[in-house]
C-alpha cells in the first residue's frame, strides 16, 4: 500500500503489485495514471520518499513438477507476473507469457518486455486492432495455444492471470474447460489493505467473501465466483443494508 | 541527562461508563478488526482500549463490491456489517485479544429487539468484556426495516431492551443522522446507559457520471474521516452539555490536536477510526502526542480538559 500523498486528498494508500526489487531500499512498480492517485504519483520528482506498507497479502505459488507456467497479462496486469517471471527465471524455469493490449501503444514498455525475454519467457502479442501480434483478445489466443496442446510428453500448463476482471474471468472459464490449474490476482477497492476493514471483498463460490489483501490476491481460478450463478450456496449470503436504504453500518 | 529531558510524568488515565481505561485512545468498532490484523504493527498493549467490528447473532457475510469509496479528506463504507458471528468471536477472537493489557469493548448489533437482546446476554458475565457497545443504527426487520437510530421511540426501546440483558457497562453509539442529537442522549441515558459514543457514520453517496452507477453497491454507505470532524466535534458538545453520561468521541480523529478538541468538546476518550486505515499505528501517534502536549502544556492529568473549551 503505496502513500501517493501526504495530505488527506486523496487520503488512502494505493495498492501496487511489485515488478521487481531493487535495492533493500527500493522496488519497481509499474503504473498507469488512471485517477487522482496515480496522477499524484506521476507528478512526483525523482528522489522522492514516499511511506508504503508491505508486503501484504500471499503469492503466487511455485508451479508443479512437469507443469509449465503460462502467464497471461492484459490492461496494466504485467508487473507481477514480471516478478514472478524474474522467480522463474532464478529457477531456470521456462515459461509463455501472453501479453493482451487495446493496441501496440499500450503494451508493456520496452524495459519490462525485455525482462520477459530475459527470464526465460516466450512471449505472445495479442492487440485487439492488430497493430501488433495476433488480433483480437489475448483470451482467444490463450485459448488456442491451450487446444493445441497435446497430451504425452507434453508438460501441463498452469496458468498465472493478472489483469481485469472480465479477463480473469474469461480465464478462469478456459482453465476449467480444459481442467489445468489456474492462480488469478484479483483487485478490489481498498482502505487498510492488512485485513481488518473488510472493504475489498471477493465472492468465492461457497458463499460469503474474501479479502483481496489478506486472503489474496492470489486465488485459485476456482474459488471465486465470478457470477451470480457461479455460487453454490446463494442464500447465505446475507444482505445487510439492503434492508433499509438510510441504514449505517458500525 | 539534564532534568529537561526527563518526561514529566503524566497521568493519561480516565473513566468512562464505570471502566478505568490507562488512556484516553481507543480504535473504533470497524475500522480495527478484532486486533489480530493490527497485532504486527502495533503493540495492543499500549492502547486504551479497543472496540472491536461488530458483532451479531449469526454470521453475516456482508454487502458485494464495491463496498468502499473514496472521497474528499474521507470515505464512504457499506461493508454491510460482516462478521463471523458470536460463536466465533467468543471462540477464537475475545481469547486472542484477552491476552493484551488493554479494554475490550464489544460492539453488538442485531435486526430485532431479539436479536439485539440475545448478544448481549450472551456477552454478559463473560471475563474480558470491559463494556458493550450498541450500534443502533441498523434496520429493525420487524418495522419494515426502519432504522432504530433515527427514530426516538425505537432507540429507547431497543436500548432499554439490551439493558434488561446484561449488567455490563453499556455504551450507545449514536446516529448523527438526526435532527436532534440531544433528545436520542437523553433517550439513552433514561434507558440506563452508561456511556456514549459519539458518533457513527454520516450517510453520504457518490455517482460514478460515466457509467451514471452509484459507486457502492449498498447504494449509499457511511462517510467517515476528518471530513466529518467538525460535524462530530459539534454533536460531542452538543450532548456534553445537555447529558451526564461519559462520551467517546470519534469522527475523523487523525493527530492528537484532533483528539484534544474533542475531549475540549467534552469527550472523556476518544476513537481512532479512518485513520488506521492510512498509518495503522494512528492511535499510537495519537497518544504520544496527547504526552507531549500535556507536558508542554503543563497538564498533569488528562481528565481535567474534559469539556472544558472555553466559552465566554
Amino acid at each position: 500500500m503505496l502513500r501517493v500523498s501526504e495530505t488527506m486528498d486523496p487520503i488512502l494508500a494505493r495498492p501496487f503489485g511489485i515488478s521487481s526489487i531493487i535495492s533493500k531500499r527500493s522496488l519497481e512498480l509499474v503504473y498507469n495514471t488512471v485517477g487522482k492517485g496515480t496522477n499524484m504519483l506521476s507528478r512526483l520528482e525523482p528522489g522522492r520518499m514516499l511511506d508504503m506498507l508491505g508486503p501484504l497479502g500471499n503469492g503466487f505459488s511455485m508451479p508443479e513438477k512437469g507443469e509449465i507456467p503460462v502467464l497471461i497479462a492484459g490492461g496494466c496486469g504485467f508487473p507481477p507476473l514480471h516478478f514472478l517471471s524474474i522467480k522463474f527465471a532464478r529457477r531456470k524455469i521456462k515459461s509463455h507469457v501472453f501479453i493482451g493490449a487495446k493496441d501496440r501503444r499500450h503494451l508493456p514498455p520496452p524495459f519490462i518486455m525485455n525482462g520477459f525475454k530475459k527470464n526465460l519467457c516466450s512471449i505472445h502479442l495479442a492487440t485487439e486492432d492488430g497493430s501488433a501480434g495476433t488480433r483480437g483478445l489475448v483470451t482467444q489466443l490463450v485459448s488456442k495455444s491451450l487446444q493445441t496442446t497435446g497430451t504425452g510428453d507434453e508438460r501441463r500448463p498452469v496458468l498465472y492471470a493478472c489483469g481485469p476482471r472480465a479477463m480473469l474471468a474469461a480465464v478462469a472459464a478456459l482453465a476449467a474447460e480444459h481442467s489445468v490449474t489456474c492462480y488469478v490476482s484479483m483487485e478490489e477497492r481498498m482502505a487498510c489493505g492488512m485485513g481488518a476493514c473488510m472493504g475489498c471483498a471477493v465472492p468465492v463460490r461457497r458463499g460469503g467473501y474474501k479479502r483481496v489483501c489478506k486472503d489474496g490476491p492470489i486465488f485459485r481460478a476456482e474459488e471465486i465466483a465470478w457470477s451470480e450463478s457461479d455460487l453454490t450456496n446463494p442464500s447465505s449470503v446475507a444482505q445487510c443494508c439492503s434492508h433499509a436504504v438510510d441504514a449505517i453500518p458500525s | 541527562m539534564s532534568i529537561s529531558k526527563l518526561k514529566r510524568k503524566v497521568d493519561l488515565s480516565v473513566e468512562i461508563a464505570g471502566i478505568r481505561l490507562k488512556n484516553p485512545v481507543l480504535t473504533a468498532s470497524g475500522t480495527f478488526g478484532y486486533g489480530q490484523e493490527y497485532a504486527d504493527f502495533v503493540d495492543l498493549n499500549k492502547l486504551g482500549g479497543i472496540i472491536v467490528k461488530g458483532i451479531s447473532r449469526t454470521a453475516i457475510a456482508g454487502n458485494p463490491a464495491p463496498r468502499i469509496w473514496e472521497t474528499p479528506s474521507g470515505m464512504l463504507n457499506a461493508i454491510g456489517l460482516e462478521n463471523p458471528g458470536i460463536d466465533v468471536f467468543l471462540n477464537e477472537k475475545l481469547p486472542y485479544l484477552r491476552a493484551f493489557d488493554t479494554a475490550v469493548i464489544v460492539n453488538i448489533f442485531g435486526y430485532s429487539l431479539d436479536d439485539y437482546g440475545e448478544v448481549a446476554e450472551r456477552l454478559d458475565g463473560v471475563p474480558g468484556i470491559s463494556a458493550l457497545e450498541v450500534n443502533i443504527s441498523c434496520p429493525n426487520v420487524k418495522a419494515g426495516g426502519m432504522v432504530f437510530g433515527t427514530d426516538l421511540n425505537a432507540t429507547a426501546a431497543l436500548l432499554t431492551a439490551v439493558r434488561k440483558k446484561t449488567s455490563l457497562p453499556l455504551i450507545a453509539k449514536l446516529s448523527p443522522n438526526v435532527t436532534d442529537p440531544v433528545a436520542f442522549a437523553k433517550a439513552a441515558h433514561d434507558a440506563g446507559c452508561d456511556g456514549l459514543s459519539l458518533i457513527n457514520t454520516l450517510l453520504g453517496m457518490a455517482i460514478d457520471v460515466r457509467t451514471r452507477k452509484p459507486r457502492l453497491a449498498n447504494i449509499t454507505g457511511g462517510l467517515s474521516g476528518p471530513a466529518i470532524r467538525p460535524v462530530a466535534v459539534r454533536i460531542v458538545w452538543q450532548v456534553a452539555r445537555a447529558v451526564p453520561l461519559p462520551i467517546i468521541g470519534m469522527g475523523g480523529i487523525v493527530t492528537a490536536e484532533d483528539a484534544l478538541e474533542f475531549m475540549l468538546a467534552g469527550a472523556s476518550a476518544v476513537a481512532i477510526g479512518t485513520a488506521n486505515f492510512i498509518n495503522p499505528r494512528a492511535a499510537l501517534d495519537v497518544l504520544d502526542g496527547i504526552e507531549s502536549t500535556m507536558t508542554e502544556q503543563g497538564i498533569s492529568e488528562i481528565r481535567t480538559i474534559v469539556g472544558k473549551v472555553n466559552i465566554s
